[in-house]
């Protein structure tokens, strides 16, 4: 069986000449913050991984327009939100419907309680169905603030608010989440 | 009692070690952010996007070097 190569290793052994090593090296920093967020911001892993072929395809055929003003990550962020926003647009929002019972989590105080959980195979599928059921802004918005390379400043400039605006919203959404997790055991 | 040990079933031995293994693999999140950090880090991006993006990358040719890339070098 042929080992799975991963990273740049795939593009370079591929076809070096083709991808310049600037965008080999973009896909190998990039490519698992893209990935992880199409992932559990679609919540499906075909439709993740068509989306991150699409995103740095698209990045490959903009990257002379990228004048480097703005970090990669944040530009990669800004051209994958607005890639899985119109395919939520499309299909998501008819079949995933966020829970109702906000009432639950919006008084809940689990948000600034550690999570204790046991560490299973499992645990993937509980945090997907736990971000299923939160609102689509709610669950973007934890997924970018846990990547330690964007700012809030930098969150709020992808999502258009305040980096006040998000602290506030992101302290919702962490006791949402943190109640709908405790629920889903 | 250190000699009862020896004396457990199979089964009670199978259990123990479950609840052992149980033990070992529990984690604590500070917070929700760090959860994630830790499911992102677990996540494999699969080798089948870089494979497609060469064939694309073919398809619609070598890309444009960035203009501020040609002043640096």
């Amino acid at each position: 069986m042929k080992a799975p190569c991963a990273g740049t290793e795939c593009l370079e052994a591929a076809e070096p000449r083709v991808l310049s090593p600037e965008f080999s090296e973009l896909y190998d920093q990039h490519s698992r913050a893209i990935y992880y967020l199409a992932l559990r911001y679609l919540g499906d892993p075909q439709k993740a991984e068509d989306a991150t072929h699409d995103v740095f395809l698209k990045a490959l055929r903009k990257l002379g327009q990228f004048r480097g003003e703005a970090s990669a990550r944040t530009w990669l962020y800004r051209i994958a939100i607005n890639h899985c926003h119109n395919l939520r647009q499309t299909w998501h929002d008819r079949h995933i419907i966020p829970d109702s019972d906000s009432a639950v989590w919006e008084t809940a105080s689990a948000g600034e309680s550690p999570l204790r959980i046991l560490e299973t195979k499992e645990l993937g599928d509980r945090i997907q169905r736990t971000l299923d059921r939160l609102p689509a802004e709610y669950r973007l918005l934890l997924l970018l603030v846990s990547d330690e390379k964007l700012s809030y400043e930098q969150v709020g400039a992808l999502t258009g608010q305040s980096d006040d605006a998000v602290r506030g919203k992101v302290h919702r959404a962490r006791k949402a989440f943190a109640a709908l997790f405790a629920k889903s055991e | 009692m250190k000699h009862e040990h020896k004396f457990l079933s199979n089964q009670q031995q199978e259990q123990a070690a479950e609840a052992q293994t149980a033990k070992t693999t529990a984690k604590e999140f500070a917070s929700v952010e760090e959860l994630l950090r830790h499911d992102a880090a677990q996540t494999t991006v699969p080798p089948e996007i870089a494979q497609r993006l060469r064939h694309s990358a073919l398809e619609i040719g070598a890309p444009k070097r960035p203009w501020w890339r040609k002043l640096l070098d």
